[in-house]
């Protein structure tokens, strides 16, 4: 077997399992978080719970370490919050503004858009492998981490480890040939996928319901959240 | 057994609300470093993220594909007797439920709560720590506490009526407000109970404190024990229904707010149309409403600040009204301490855990944060609206020997009434 039928495999067929897998997963997790019950708040509020919603984004999103709630965290943690935020750039804006990652949503979604050139999405590729090695030091000394860290945590690194470093070097055609880098990437990319529903990578999804009920905690009170 | 009973205790807890929070956490660690005991320990334990550990499993376990399979593989192992004996130290001794780690969180998890219910697990396992169940015992049976009886919380307030020449009117029917004061303030604060009394005169209010409904702390609510947490809060709707009132005003203790204003109508029947409030936000109302005023500036002298407790500032909303007081009574002299409002570090003492003789090394060292902030700005005193943060900071301050006077705001109140 030579690598363009490994390719054309990975990329085609096995591809459109795997995201089925995601996708089927996925949606297991949130309906059995949904199906699990949800008690109907019956306290008198004091304050807006939909404008505590709205603040508890706009803090979600607004994480740059000089504004004044962010600044002590910031300081107590400054590589996880450095990393932490440089990766998840890196990883949604590569994924989303890639000119190749762009064909692919094209291809699933039958619409494109204007992405961005190539030296920007190839310094934030390398910015992501970086943090995501300083990640990993920073889990494999920090003593909580080290703590709460068991295996399927270790896996979710690998796992996304992979898909950024076959990507990085397939651009850059470094040792092997093209196709062999595509089809590692492709592998990566469709292990991640199927691993994605039974670990943690899950909170892009379970995100929405923590800010939400943090926002309408704080709201009902009248407190910043 | 204990594991059992501890298990169904947790899959009561778990519905979508915690699911999804558990579901949300991200395992980054964040928190550690915005718990107050893990900044002064460093104990990795004490990372809020761990102290979650044991509902955590018991969720994945049994409700999860991924929890089933780990415990299929070997990967994670079943709560054993030993594993909640360990936590119970942890989320008792070593964590205020301040929910300080929430404000941290980069998903918002709500912490707090979430330890609570590993709380509520220990609680039924029997594993809560024996001074702090021998207190609850003694709520149920004398119904403080501290022991204080019938005849003897009667005497007391008689007691105080008469040395502080205020009127504290005792189970009157028809009048609008019913005030529940704490054994603390009975045993250890009486100035507290004697300013409110001042006010409320002042104001013209139609108050009473009740015999029935006499406690206000809850420490089924520390223990978080569902049916004892409803049995003490009973005790005072009950009363109010009795006397009719419009309203309950919680006196300064922060759980047992939190529990009247934010969790009873969620876990128990609340006399409809009757108001919960806290005593600050009674007294900042009567200010703004010209029913009392106070001498602007009295308190200038000497650079005083405010704790934010976390039950009545963080978790409780009242932010605003003690600051207005103050820049009213301390123009000049106020100072916020930093962090302060939301972000405030907790006391050290609140849940229960100044109630725990074992914990005692642990809330001093926990206090000597307190004691940093109040020396950054140069506090010559300090105040606060919470009565078991007012026992921590007159034994922390004493403790570490720092030069600070720790006041009640209330107190403070009354004596510039003009």
């Amino acid at each position: 077997m030579d690598w363009t039928t490994i390719l054309r495999f990975f990329r085609g067929p096995f591809f459109v399992v795997s995201l089925l897998i995601f996708i089927g997963g996925m949606t297991y997790r949130l309906v059995r978080v949904l199906l699990l019950g949800w008690s109907r708040d019956r306290v008198k509020s004091r304050g807006s719970k939909a404008m505590g919603v709205l603040k508890s984004y706009a803090k979600g999103v607004l994480v740059l370490p000089f504004i004044p709630w962010v600044k002590r965290t910031f300081g107590n943690n400054a590589l996880t919050y450095l990393a932490g935020g440089l990766f998840h750039l890196s990883l949604l804006t590569v994924v989303v503004f890639g000119t190749p990652h762009m064909l692919v949503w094209k291809s699933l979604l039958g619409f494109g858009w204007p992405t961005l050139p190539f030296p920007v999405i190839d310094w934030l590729s390398a910015v992501g492998i970086i943090a995501l090695v300083l990640l990993l030091i920073n889990r494999l000394t920090h003593p909580v981490l080290k703590l709460i860290t068991r295996a399927p945590l270790w896996l979710n690194w690998i796992l996304v480890f992979l898909p950024f470093v076959t990507g990085y070097a397939m651009t850059h055609h470094l040792c092997l040939r093209y196709e062999v880098f595509f089809s590692l990437h492709m592998i990566a990319v469709d292990l991640l996928l199927i691993w994605i529903p039974f670990g943690r990578i899950s909170h892009f999804l379970f995100y929405f319901f923590s800010r939400t009920i943090h926002g309408a905690q704080a709201g009902k009170r009248a407190v910043n959240p | 057994m204990n594991t059992q009973s501890a298990m169904n205790a947790y899959v009561k807890e778990i519905g979508g609300w915690v699911a999804a929070q558990l579901e949300a956490c991200t395992r980054c660690g964040l928190c550690a470093a915005a718990c107050h005991f893990y900044q002064v320990t460093e104990n990795p334990e004490y990372a809020p993220v761990w102290k979650v550990e044991p509902l955590r499993k018991a969720y994945e376990q049994r409700f999860t594909v991924a929890g089933k399979l780990k415990l299929a593989l070997g990967l994670e192992t079943p709560v054993t007797d030993e594993d909640l004996k360990h936590w119970s130290t942890i989320v008792f001794e070593a964590c205020t439920i301040c929910n300080k780690c929430a404000m941290v969180c980069p998903m918002g998890i709500q912490l707090g709560p979430l330890i609570h219910d590993v709380r509520a697990g220990m609680a039924a396992a029997g594993l809560v720590p024996a001074d702090l169940h021998a207190a609850t015992a003694k709520q149920v049976e004398v119904g403080s506490p501290l022991g204080v009886t019938a005849s003897t919380w009667a005497e007391r307030m008689d007691w105080i009526a008469e040395e502080w020449e205020v009127d504290i009117p005792k189970d009157q029917k028809g009048v609008d407000t019913l005030v529940v004061f704490t054994s603390i303030e009975l045993m250890k604060f009486p100035d507290n109970i004697a300013a409110v009394a001042k006010i409320m005169k002042r104001a013209g209010e139609k108050w009473t404190i009740s015999s029935k409904g006499r406690e206000v702390v809850n420490f089924g609510y520390f223990e978080a024990d569902e049916a004892l947490t409803k049995m003490f809060m009973a005790r005072v709707f009950d009363a109010a229904k009795e006397l009719g009132v419009k309203r309950i005003v919680i006196s300064e203790c922060g759980h047992a707010y939190d529990a009247f204003r934010w969790t009873a109508a969620n876990i128990m029947d609340v006399p409809i149309g009757v108001e919960v409030t806290h005593i600050i936000r009674v007294i900042y109302d009567f200010w703004k409403a010209g029913r009392i005023s106070l001498k602007k500036g009295s308190y200038d002298d000497g650079t005083i600040t405010f704790h934010d407790s976390c039950k009545i500032q963080r978790r409780g909303g009242h932010i605003k009204e003690p600051r207005e007081i103050l820049k009213w009574l301390a123009p000049n002299a106020f100072k916020e301490m930093s962090p302060a409002r939301e972000q405030s570090i907790c006391c050290g003492g609140g849940g229960g855990v100044i109630s725990i003789k074992e914990a005692d090394p642990l809330r001093f060292a926990v206090f000597g944060l307190k004691v940093d902030q109040m020396k950054a700005i140069g506090a010559k005193s300090v105040c606060m609206v919470c009565s078991n943060c007012r026992l921590q900071f007159t034994e922390g301050v004493a403790y570490h020997k720092a030069d600070v006077q720790v006041r009640g705001l209330t107190d403070m109140v009354s004596k510039v009434l003009e």
